[in-house]
């Protein structure tokens, strides 16, 4: 099989945080796969690693995290791997500052993964972006950063293109004749035209009328004839050229495409008036339309998999709700697979399709979502189902205990000491993974027990 | 009744710009009775943290009152002599019970009955104090105690909210958010209070842990009697705890009633988007998607202040002509471009338009079309031809006033006067 159904394939991963307080066992052997174009929703309390998960397979670790074992495969490429090998190489004597050097080289190596295969978006969208820049350049900024040739190619396009151009594409738009249109644009070298026709054709807001108007204006943009080698270049490497003084003038020239490109995703994001917001400050957006910025510079590069670090608990209710439907909308259009991290196991109820619960480190229970919520395993899983207030008010239940002390956890199954259902081996050993039916998995000796009994 | 807000306002000034304020709370009445949870939701800048420091006399009113410990009679008196606008009576019922006016000793009385507990259990408690010191604080400062004994006290609080007695001498560093909660609602109850203000004490918390505070609560209000306010943003947590829920938006009250009405028949629009959206465990969502933010609360739109995000807008809910012209300006660019540039639209006066490049057939023929996606466009009333530009007038908004929509329940919306009167 050349193309895997898992996009990202995480196998017993053991990291650990060494701080001067002693050594955190972060994760202590994840298994989980994440399918091509689902969405995953990873809950747990607060501490057992949710974060930690997200981070490790975008490669963003602090210096003090150590992989002792595991891989994790993004796209076939394994992302731990120098992490891995600087611990098995440093034999018990781990050094967070020693690790710098591996920390670049996987930096180094991540650079045409992350953004552009794998992107995140973080809780918080004022700490997430730059107060400094406006949204547009910072939404420009990833397609700089991968993509300088789609920028290149939607200048070059808009100045070779000609008005009969543009009415010949808008017949085939009309006709909803997709492949014909593409072979017009190949025959004509138009590449990077279509990238800002579909923008207009696929807003919903706007009238057709308005679209083919827009549309229409997209040709005659004539560009500095001093820069069209320069925007060449870029078109055909994918890299800004060399000289100085030409790079200078071909970026900023990209920058302003790169704004124009923003703009149009804002608005496909259903944003108001995306031409306006592109050029305004962070400071000057509302919570929700942040957070719409940032899935944006999360979006633009088409990923194959979206983390999505509780992208809504900081927001209201109601601009949570926006917030949904527009991710809905977005894994309609998108092939993309969503990693949905959240402690709000209702709100996962409602977007995911698959679920993981984790418990200090460890998946202990993951399955289809109707499974997962309808007969809970885990007895985990069962107290958290319980202790979520609803709308019909039920009977609530915490959990006693806290989440233990990662520094020393407990031994066996790391949820025996607030277990109501706790036996004898479950204070010894580890309970193994058991398939209890149509991918739905849980680690617990309730089910893994049965011919082990002591 | 325990607690007894009216007509409260609080208008905070905004720095360096003369004559502006935030007005965080605009014409609230809210009444808790003796041992009571009432919940008070809204989203973030609604202004139900600013009631419910109001109410305890955190923060002074910038007008309104609030009357601790009234008997029912006495403030049925009070209420019909604000209507009759009776100065005298209404100065005589307040002189008794008005926590406004209180001072020193009396004050001090007044701050052992009621008790308030913060969201974040990080921020409010001091690193420096023993648990034991947190929780006898409120005792020694009120005068209910000398220390030795208010500390002796401290200990079986601790008990109460279910933590060892050996924490008194330990400090919030070495507790876990849960346990810093549960020290945090000690010290709350700690004087015995009637009235406790309860300011989000569970969204920094895990649901877990949750679950466990909100029993707890449920139980120190069944042993004590106490009445509390659950000021929250998670309709859910109301819903599990609530007596009664009184809504907020942008300053305003929109909807309170009991529990159950609230929850399952919901009649303002703001409150039926609220519960819609609250994502459930085995229930596909049926949301209402509002657009839009919450209000700016410096310049609060006019009529009902939910009007510009309201699915069910109609004329009089408090377009004015500054909305109107930017809805026609946006309607124009996005949907009939072939008029884009021609037509100018200039606001004249808050209730009149003045539109040139186009004529009033063909405007009204715009306006019928798109009234329904642009509810702004609803509030206009009359087109009238006038030489070489066309007015446009639009409809005087109305305040929507609090209706009775069922026993105990009621809600300001001018969709609901309107059925009062037929």
């Amino acid at each position: 099989m050349s193309k895997e159904e898992s996009i990202v394939k995480i196998r017993d991963l053991r990291l650990s945080y060494y701080t001067r307080r002693g050594v955190y066992h972060a994760l202590n052997g994840v298994d989980l796969d994440i399918m091509r174009g689902e969405v995953l929703g990873v809950a747990g309390e607060s501490g057992c690693g949710k974060s930690t998960l997200g981070l490790t397979i975008m490669g963003l670790l602090p210096r003090n995290a150590a992989i002792e074992n595991g891989e994790v495969m993004v796209d076939g490429f394994d992302v731990v791997r120098p992490l891995r090998e600087y611990f098995r190489r440093s034999k018990g004597k781990f050094k967070p500052t020693k690790n710098d050097d591996v920390l670049k080289k996987l930096h180094k190596a991540m650079m045409n993964i992350r953004g552009v295969k794998v992107s995140m978006v973080f809780q918080e969208p004022m700490t997430t972006l730059n107060p400094v820049m406006p949204v547009g350049y910072q939404i420009a900024e990833v397609l700089l950063q991968h993509n300088v040739s789609l920028l290149a190619k939607r200048r070059l396009a808009r100045a070779k293109a000609t008005r009969e151009d543009m009415k010949a594409i808008l017949g085939y738009l009309r006709g909803n004749d997709m492949a014909s249109m593409m072979d017009y644009i190949k025959s004509r070298r138009l590449e990077g035209i279509e990238d800002q026709v579909m923008a207009y054709w696929r807003r919903r807001d706007l009238h057709d009328l308005v679209k083919e108007i827009r549309i229409l204006s997209l040709c005659c943009d004539a560009v500095n004839p001093m820069l069209r080698p320069g925007l060449s270049y870029a078109a055909r490497t994918n890299r800004l050229p060399s000289a100085p003084v030409l790079r200078q003038l071909v970026r900023h020239e990209l920058v302003k495409e790169g704004y124009r490109k923003a703009a149009e995703y804002l608005g496909l994001l259903g944003m108001p008036e995306p031409e306006k917001v592109v050029k305004m400050y962070p400071h000057e957006l509302s919570g929700g339309m942040r957070q719409r910025v940032v899935i944006a510079t999360a979006m633009i590069n088409n990923p194959e998999l979206v983390i999505l670090d509780e992208p809504t608990s900081a927001l209201d209710v109601t601009i949570q709700a926006q917030i949904l439907d527009l991710l809905k909308d977005l894994k309609q259009e998108t092939k993309a697979a969503y990693m949905f991290i959240s402690h709000d196991l209702s709100l996962l109820y409602q977007v995911s399709d698959r679920i993981a619960i984790m418990y200090a480190g460890k998946v202990v229970e993951v399955g289809p979502k109707d499974s997962v919520f309808k007969e809970p395993k885990h007895p985990y899983t069962q107290m958290l189902l319980e202790a979520v207030p609803t709308l019909e008010p039920h009977e609530l239940k915490g959990i006693r205990g806290e989440v233990p002390d990662l520094r020393n956890p407990p031994k066996g199954c790391m949820f025996h000491p607030r277990c109501p259902f706790a036996m004898p081996i479950c204070r010894e050993k580890e309970p193994p993974t058991v398939d209890v039916g149509s991918g739905h998995k849980v680690a617990c000796w309730l089910y893994a027990g049965g011919g082990e009994k002591k | 009744m325990i607690i007894a807000g009216r007509h409260l306002k609080e208008y905070f000034p905004v720095k360096g710009v003369r004559g502006a304020y935030v007005r965080a709370v605009d014409d609230v009445s809210i009444d808790v009775h003796e041992g009571e949870i009432v919940g008070l939701v809204g989203e973030s800048g609604s202004g139900k943290s600013t009631l419910g420091r109001l109410l305890v006399r955190l923060l002074d009113p910038t007008a309104g009152d609030v009357l601790f410990n009234i008997p029912d009679s006495e403030l049925r008196e009070y209420d019909d002599a604000l209507e009759r606008n009776d100065k005298q009576m209404v100065k005589k019922i307040s002189s008794k019970y008005s926590i406004l006016r209180l001072k020193g000793s009396r004050l001090k009385m007044f701050r052992r009955e009621v008790g308030i507990v913060f969201q974040d259990p990080y921020s409010s408690l001091d690193p420096r104090m023993s648990i034991a010191d947190i929780i006898a604080e409120p005792m020694i400062e009120t005068g209910l105690y000398k220390r030795a004994e208010a500390l002796e006290r401290a200990e079986e609080l601790l008990e109460e909210v279910q933590l060892p007695r050996d924490f008194a001498y330990r400090y919030p560093h070495e507790l876990s958010g849960g346990q810093r909660q549960r020290v945090a609602i000690a010290r709350g109850i700690a004087t015995n209070p009637k009235f406790v203000v309860l300011d989000e004490p569970t969204s920094a918390l895990d649901v877990s842990v949750q679950a466990e505070i909100l029993v707890l609560l449920r139980e120190l209000r069944e042993k004590h009697n106490m009445a509390m306010l659950f000021i929250t943003h998670n309709i859910s947590v109301v819903s599990y705890m609530a007596d009664r829920i009184y809504v907020m938006y942008a300053g305003k009250l929109l909807e309170y009633g009991p529990k159950t009405q609230v929850i399952r028949s919901p009649r303002h629009p703001y409150t039926q988007a609220l519960i819609s959206a609250v994502p459930e465990v085995g229930r596909e969502m049926r949301r209402v998607v509002l657009k839009g933010d919450v209000p700016n609360l410096v310049m609060p739109p006019a009529g009902c202040r939910f009007h510009p995000r309201c699915p069910v807008a109609v004329a009089e809910c408090g377009w004015d002509s500054g909305e109107v012209s930017e809805a026609i300006n946006r309607l124009i660019e996005a949907r009939y471009a072939e008029l884009s540039g021609k037509l100018s639209v200039k606001p004249k006066g808050p209730l009149a338009l003045e539109v040139r490049g186009i004529s009033a057939q063909q405007l009204k023929q715009i306006v019928d079309a798109e009234s329904e996606s642009t509810k702004a466009l609803k509030a206009i009333y009359s087109i009238k031809d006038a030489g070489d530009h066309v007015e446009v007038s639009l409809a005087a908004p109305r305040e929507p006033r609090l209706v009775p929509v069922g026993p105990g329940h009621a809600a300001a919306c001018i969709l609901l006067e309107g059925k009062e009167g037929k």
